[in-house]
């Protein structure tokens, strides 16, 4: 309870803060007071700009977290049942994740469609994420449980299926939980590799034309859906916590 | 003499970093134990009893000699799904269900689950009501009976307890031996009981096998005379407390 008056206050300080700096221009003109910032966002001849760019790059995001998922989950689940795939598939996802975004979009530029882009940098990133956190947790059984297996007779299979899997879900949630910032900068990151919409081309858009207003109006968006989707996710990482450990 | 567990000059060294020889946790030790027959090993802690176990459970091998389980390889006997198992650590699953647990040896043999066992067996470890409940909400005694159905679902060839209620208060696990004597003389398994409390191997067993340690081997055996089923009284026997004073002299030793 304390926690959370302290917190709320804190928060309430920092946006107190920014509209005071702001109002008062004790930074620079490129920090608009809250307020200038908020009422933009409330303009209904805006709301279809907002509209059109959120839906774009969460439906990117989604993309990629969808493909990123499925691809970090099946690879790391080969990789502990043939232990011959395990190095390589360590190192290629050491190195996917030690090439830097940025660099790869040109490359997917070049491969996929301007549209795709966003999807295939976010992807990118919460492969990596959800690979890391299902390896891990496919090791999380514990030697109890191991030898119950044994000596009842579980085969590879029904080992994974009934014991390692089920054990890994609390880490694959935390995982989870951690893949969605990153799918969403990658959508952006990959919306600047010339998407026709999107939080990312505003972002651009709103810079090159210094909107600062519009410019801040974009990163809300972008730090509003982030959140959104991040404290959701820390529910169902909860639930798996109670529920499989 | 065809012995359902045969173990025949088995010995267990286990590597050790830093030394050439490793640790000998058993040396040369034999022990047959007939169908149908309980025993006990009694011994302190590290004096390889438990290692004992799992060479039976098939969770390691013999450095030297053999060990046979109906006249098969322990490996083989797992295979058939054919051993019950309960540890210490009662190791249910977390996210299964009291039921769920008890049916997951046939899930993992890929049988059909025989509902009707389960309810005979929830009834017999007396969790009627505790079907749906998740080991998270029963009591350190009540995972153990789970744990204890669990073993005995698939009607196991051969039982092995490794020190099954060690981690429970004294009074539980007095109840907890009550009702094992009760479940056991029910189904008459061949049994093989790990424990430290020569109260429970003499209460519960047919012959108890005392072991000393470094390297494991076996300084006593002696058969229990108490007629089943056995109550507590048995426990208050003057020939109980003599043979209590017996083998906690042997252990001693």
């Amino acid at each position: 309870m304390r926690q959370t008056l302290l917190g709320a206050l804190g928060i309430a300080l920092f946006l107190v803060l920014w509209e005071v700096i702001g109002r008062l221009q004790l930074a620079s003109i490129s920090w608009p007071p809250l307020s200038d910032v908020l009422v933009m966002l409330a303009d209904p001849d805006r709301r279809p700009l907002f509209q059109r760019a959120i839906g774009a790059t969460l439906e990117s995001t989604a993309l990629g977290y969808l493909w990123g998922t499925t691809a970090g989950l099946l690879l790391a689940a080969l990789a502990h049942l043939l232990p011959v795939m395990r190095r390589g598939s360590d190192r290629l996802a050491a190195v996917l994740n030690s090439v830097p975004s940025i660099a790869l979009g040109p490359i997917f530029l070049v491969v996929l469609t301007r549209e795709s882009t966003p999807a295939a940098v976010s992807s990118i990133h919460v492969f990596f994420i959800v690979f890391v956190s299902v390896s891990s947790g496919l090791q999380r059984a514990t030697p109890a449980h191991r030898d119950l297996f044994s000596v009842l007779g579980a085969d590879r299979l029904r080992r994974f299926a009934r014991l390692e899997l089920p054990a890994a879900l609390p880490a694959l949630a935390s995982g989870l939980r951690l893949a969605w910032p990153a799918a969403l900068i990658g959508a952006i990151i990959g919306e600047w590799f010339g998407a026709p919409r999107g939080i990312g081309i505003l972002i651009i858009n709103a810079m090159q034309n210094f909107q600062i207003v519009l410019l801040w109006c974009a990163v809300l968006l972008a730090v509003g859906s982030s959140l959104l989707f991040y404290g959701l996710l820390t529910l169902l990482e909860r639930t798996a916590y109670a529920r499989f450990s | 003499m065809n012995a359902a567990i045969a173990i025949d000059k088995a010995s267990k060294r286990f590597a050790l970093a830093g030394s050439s020889e490793g640790v000998l946790a058993l040396s040369d030790l034999s022990l047959q134990i007939a169908p149908g027959e309980f025993v006990a090993i009694l011994g302190p802690s590290g004096c390889g009893k438990s290692t004992l176990l799992r060479l039976v459970a098939s969770l390691e091998q013999p450095t030297g000699g053999t060990v046979s389980v109906n006249g098969a390889a322990p490996g083989l006997v797992s295979a058939q799904h054919a051993l019950g198992v309960a540890f210490q650590d009662h190791a249910l699953l977390p996210w299964l269900s009291v039921h769920d647990n008890i049916a997951l040896p046939f899930r993992i043999a890929g049988r059909a689950v025989d509902e009707a066992a389960i309810v005979r067996l929830i009834e017999l470890v007396g969790l009627r009501g505790f079907e749906t409940a998740r080991p998270k909400q029963l009591s350190g005694g009540m995972r153990q009976r789970v744990s204890i159905a669990r073993a005995l679902v698939l009607e196991p060839e051969v039982l092995l307890l490794d020190e099954p209620f060690g981690a429970l208060d004294a009074v539980t696990r007095r109840q907890m031996n009550v009702e094992l004597q009760r479940i056991w003389s029910a189904r008459q398994i061949t049994t093989m009981l790990i424990t430290h409390s020569v109260d429970e191997a003499l209460f519960l067993a047919d012959r108890v096998v005392v072991m000393s340690g470094r390297p494991g081997r076996i300084v006593r055996e002696v058969a229990v005379p108490f007629a089943r089923p056995r109550s507590t009284a048995v426990m208050r026997s003057e020939e109980f407390h003599r043979m209590v004073d017996d083998l906690t002299g042997a252990l001693d030793s």
